[in-house]
C-alpha cells in the first residue's frame, strides 16, 4: 500500500523520460524546421512561381512544370547525371569492395587503412583543381606520360566524350577510400568461423568472397550503394571547377543546370522546380533500392 | 582595485568605441562621427582597380567628406557577389557593368535612371564617342556612363615572324576571305610548325604534333559567346551584324549565310592543325590569357583584346607586335567595341556623393589619368589620345586602336535582353558545331533561340 508504484513502467515515469526526450531533440528538431522543412516548403511554393528573387514572386501555376518537361537540356541533363551516377556507383562500390577485401585479408595495419581514407579527407574542390592540373592538355602529368607511352594526348576534361568518365573517375578516386572504410568494418562483422568452414568444405578465396562474403556484406553494400548513388546525383564541385557543365553541355549535370538557371539567369521559380523534382526523383529511387536490396534485415543471424 | 577598476572602464571604451563603430557602418546619410561618407565601387579589372584609385586620390582631395572605397572581385565571381549583394542590401553604390547586364539589373530595379543627375550636373553626354546608347535601356532612360571601349587585335611574336620571313608591314595588309583564306591563311599556315620543324604550308606537316600553331584558337575561347576578340572581327569584315536592330534586337541573325561561312572557316583552319583546338590549352571556362599564349611560345599571333596591349608589350624576353584587324574581301575592317558602363545601384544610400564620384570619373581629368595606364581605352577622344601618347613613351604601341577609332572600324555592341540566358543556349551549340558534333543545323537553332530570348519579357 504505501509502497509508491514507482517501481512499475507508470505512465506518469513514461511522461517524465518523455519531457527529457523532447528538450534533448529540440535543438535538432528546430534546426530541422528552420533550415530544411522551412526551405523546402518554401521551396514547392516557389516551383508554382515565376520569381527573380529581386522583385516578388509572381503565381504562374503549372507554367514551370510544362517548361521542365518540355526542355531538351534538362533531360539532357538528366542523362548526363544519370550515366555520372552509373559511371561512379559500379566502378566506386566494385573498387572499394575490392580494395576492402584485399585490405581485409592481407593487412591488419592501421597507417595503409589511413592511407586509403586520404583522398576522401581532401576537400572536392582542391582534388578536383589538383586533377585539372594534372589531366591538362599541355603541363599535366598525365597526358606527359600518356604523350610518351601513345604518342597522342586526349583532352579529357576538354572533350565532350571524356568529361563524364573523367568526373567519374575522379569522384570515385575521391569517395573510394571513404567506401572502402565501411565495407570493411561491415567485414570485421563477418565471423571468422564462417571462414574456417568455408575453407575446410574446400571453398577457395574467389569462390568464398562469392558465396560468403558477399551476401554477408549485404546491407553494408546496400547502405554504401545507396549513400553513393545520392552522393553521385548531387555532384557540383568537381564539375563547377573543372568544366562548368562544358564542352556543349557534355557534362552539364542536373545540378549545375539548376545553379545557371537560379543564379545565372535569376530563374529562380524554375530552379526551384528541378530542385522539386531530383528530390522526388531521389527519394524514390532510395525507396526502392532499399526495398530491393532488403537493407534493413542481414543473413549473420 | 584600481586594476579592476581601470579594466572595468577600459572595457566600457570598448564597447563605446564598438557601438560607434556599429553605428558608422549602419550611419547612412551624414555618417556618425567623423563626417565622412563612404562611397563603395567595384570593377572586375583588376588593373583597373589600380588605374582608378589615381582618380580616387584626386577626388578624395576635392571632395574631403567623401571617402572612396574601391574593390575588385575577378569576373568569375562578380556578378554573382553583386547579386546577393542586391539581396542583402550590401551591394556597392556604384559599378563596372557590362552591357550583357544591363537589361537584368535594369529591369530588377537594380540601377538608378542617371538623367536627372546629368541635367543637373550639366554633363555633356557628347563628349563620350562610343557607348552612350549601349546603356540606355528599354524605357529610353540613360543607366549607365561609357567608361572604356574595347577591341581587339592580332598580337605577334616578331621573331617568329621574321624567321618566317615576314615583316609588320606584311600583318598591315592582311587580307582574308572565307574561300581561300585569303594572305591571311596563307601566313597562318606558313607559322605553323610541327614537332619535326615542318611548316603548315609544307608537305608531311604533322597536323596531329603541332609544337607552334599560326594563331591562337578563333573559335569559342572561354565562354565568350560574342567572340570579340576571335571570330567577330571577320564575320564583322563581310558585313555580317549580329542583331536586326541598332539596339534592342529581335533576333541574332545567325542563320546569315556570312556568319556560316566565317564558322565554316574557322572550323576548317583549326581542323588543319593551324589554330588550336578548343580545350587544347584549357578546360572550359579557365582560358589561358595571351600573355601565357605568347609567353609560352606555343602560338605566333594571339588574336586578343585592345586590353591586354599593355601587358603584352611588355612581356620580359619577348618582342610582341600589334597588328590591325584583318580586311575582308571588300577591303573592310570592322569589330564590335564593348563598352562598359558605371552605373549606381538604386539601393545606395548617398546617391549623391555616388553620383559625385561616377561623373567625375566620366570626366576628362580622370580619364586621362587613369588611362595613362594603357589599361583600357577611354571613351573619352580627348583622354585617348593622352593614354596613347603616354603607353608610347612606355614603348606600347596603341596607335592600332586609335587608327580603329579614326577610320570607323568600330560598330556599336547593341544592348540586348536576357543575355545570361543567350549565353547558356548559343554557346553549347557553337561548341558542338566546333566540335564538329553538329554542322549546319546549327546555326537555324542558334537564330531561334536567340527569337526565343531576346523577346522574352518577364
Amino acid at each position: 500500500m504505501a509502497t509508491p508504484p514507482r517501481t512499475m513502467v507508470s505512465p506518469s515515469s513514461r511522461r517524465g523520460d518523455a519531457k527529457l526526450a523532447w528538450l534533448m531533440i529540440t535543438p535538432a528538431v528546430a534546426g530541422f524546421l528552420v533550415f530544411f522543412a522551412y526551405p523546402a516548403v518554401k521551396g514547392v511554393y516557389y516551383s508554382f512561381t515565376s520569381f527573380h528573387i529581386l522583385t516578388p514572386p509572381k503565381w504562374v501555376g503549372l507554367a514551370n512544370w510544362r517548361e521542365m518537361f518540355g526542355d531538351s537540356v534538362f533531360w539532357h541533363s538528366l542523362l548526363v547525371t544519370a550515366y555520372f551516377v552509373g559511371l561512379s556507383v559500379v566502378a566506386g562500390v566494385l573498387i572499394s569492395l575490392v580494395t576492402a577485401v584485399v585490405l581485409h585479408r592481407l593487412t591488419g595495419s592501421t597507417v595503409i587503412r589511413g592511407l586509403i581514407l586520404l583522398p576522401f579527407l581532401i576537400s572536392g574542390v582542391v582534388s578536383a583543381l589538383v586533377w585539372q592540373w594534372m589531366l591538362d592538355p599541355q603541363l599535366g602529368i598525365v597526358s606527359r606520360l600518356l604523350e610518351k607511352i601513345t604518342g597522342s594526348h586526349t583532352l579529357f576534361l576538354g572533350d565532350s566524350h571524356w568529361a563524364i568518365p573523367t568526373l567519374a573517375a575522379i569522384s570515385v578516386w575521391k569517395s573510394m577510400g571513404y567506401n572502402a572504410i565501411l565495407i570493411f568494418a561491415g567485414l570485421q562483422t563477418i565471423p571468422a568461423s564462417v571462414y574456417e568452414a568455408g575453407r575446410l568444405d574446400g571453398a577457395g578465396e574467389a569462390q568464398m568472397f562469392r558465396r560468403l562474403t558477399v551476401p554477408l556484406l549485404r546491407p553494408i553494400l546496400a547502405m554504401v550503394v545507396v549513400l553513393t548513388v545520392i552522393g553521385s546525383f548531387q555532384v557540383f564541385d568537381i564539375v563547377q571547377v573543372t568544366t562548368r557543365g562544358g564542352p556543349a553541355n557534355a557534362s552539364n549535370v542536373l545540378q549545375m543546370y539548376i545553379y545557371e538557371k537560379g543564379f545565372g539567369e535569376l530563374d529562380f521559380g524554375y530552379a526551384a522546380t528541378m530542385s522539386l523534382a531530383l528530390f522526388v526523383l531521389l527519394s524514390a529511387i532510395t525507396f526502392t533500392q532499399m526495398r530491393l536490396a532488403r537493407a534493413g534485415e542481414t543473413d549473420l543471424a | 582595485m584600481t586594476a579592476f577598476r581601470a579594466g572595468r572602464r577600459r572595457s566600457a571604451a570598448a564597447l563605446l568605441a564598438g557601438l560607434g563603430l556599429l553605428a558608422t557602418l549602419a550611419g547612412c546619410g551624414a555618417g556618425a562621427g567623423s563626417g565622412t561618407t563612404t562611397v563603395n565601387w567595384w570593377t572586375w579589372d583588376d588593373k583597373q582597380a589600380i588605374a582608378y584609385q589615381s582618380c580616387a586620390d584626386a577626388f578624395e582631395r576635392a571632395h574631403p567628406d567623401i571617402h572612396v572605397k574601391i574593390t575588385q572581385y575577378d569576373s568569375a565571381d562578380y556578378f554573382t557577389k553583386l547579386l546577393s549583394g542586391f539581396v542583402s542590401d550590401t551591394a556597392p553604390d556604384a559599378f563596372m557593368n557590362s552591357v550583357q547586364y544591363l537589361q537584368q539589373y535594369a529591369s530588377l530595379k537594380q540601377l538608378m535612371p542617371l538623367d536627372s543627375f546629368i541635367d543637373k550636373s550639366h554633363v555633356d553626354m557628347g563628349a563620350f564617342s562610343v557607348g552612350v546608347n549601349d546603356w540606355k535601356y528599354t524605357d529610353g532612360k540613360q543607366y549607365g556612363l561609357p567608361m572604356d571601349w574595347a577591341s581587339a587585335a592580332l598580337y605577334y611574336n616578331t621573331d617568329m615572324l621574321a624567321k618566317a620571313g615576314y615583316t609588320a608591314a606584311d600583318v598591315d595588309h592582311l587580307t582574308w576571305n572565307p574561300d581561300d583564306g585569303g594572305s591571311f591563311e596563307k601566313m597562318v599556315a606558313h607559322l605553323t610548325v610541327d614537332r619535326n620543324g615542318v611548316r603548315g604550308d609544307q608537305p608531311g606537316f604533322d597536323k596531329h604534333h603541332v609544337k607552334v600553331y599560326g594563331i591562337s584558337s578563333m573559335v569559342t575561347v572561354g565562354n565568350d559567346f560574342n567572340g570579340l576578340t576571335t571570330w567577330r572581327p571577320f564575320a564583322s569584315s563581310l558585313g555580317w551584324r549580329a542583331g536586326n536592330k541598332a539596339s534592342w534586337p529581335t533576333e541574332f541573325t545567325y542563320d546569315d549565310p556570312r556568319l556560316v561561312k566565317t564558322f565554316d572557316f574557322f572550323r576548317d583552319l583549326t581542323d588543319k592543325g593551324f589554330a588550336p583546338a578548343p580545350g587544347e590549352f584549357a578546360s572550359a571556362g579557365n582560358a589561358p590569357d595571351g600573355g601565357q599564349l605568347l609567353g609560352s611560345g606555343k602560338v605566333a599571333i594571339y588574336s586578343g583584346g585592345s586590353w591586354e596591349a599593355a601587358t603584352l608589350d611588355k612581356l620580359p624576353g619577348l618582342h610582341v607586335g600589334t597588328g590591325p584587324l584583318v580586311a575582308g574581301p571588300d577591303g573592310t575592317r570592322a569589330t564590335v567595341s564593348n563598352a562598359n558602363g558605371n552605373v549606381i545601384w538604386s539601393g545606395t544610400k548617398h546617391p549623391d556623393q555616388t553620383w559625385a564620384w561616377v561623373s567625375y570619373m566620366g570626366s576628362v581629368q580622370c580619364q586621362s589619368t587613369a588611362s595613362r595606364t594603357g589599361t583600357f581605352l577611354p571613351s573619352i577622344p580627348a583622354a585617348t589620345e593622352a593614354s596613347v601618347a603616354a603607353m608610347a613613351k612606355q614603348g606600347v604601341d596603341l596607335g592600332v586602336f586609335l587608327q580603329q577609332d579614326r577610320t570607323h572600324q568600330l560598330l556599336p555592341n547593341s544592348p540586348y535582353a536576357n543575355g545570361t540566358a543567350l549565353q547558356a543556349a548559343v554557346l553549347p551549340l557553337m561548341q558542338q558545331f566546333f566540335a564538329h558534333q553538329k554542322n549546319g543545323s546549327v546555326f537555324p537553332q542558334m537564330a531561334e533561340e536567340s527569337r526565343k530570348l531576346l523577346t522574352e519579357t518577364d
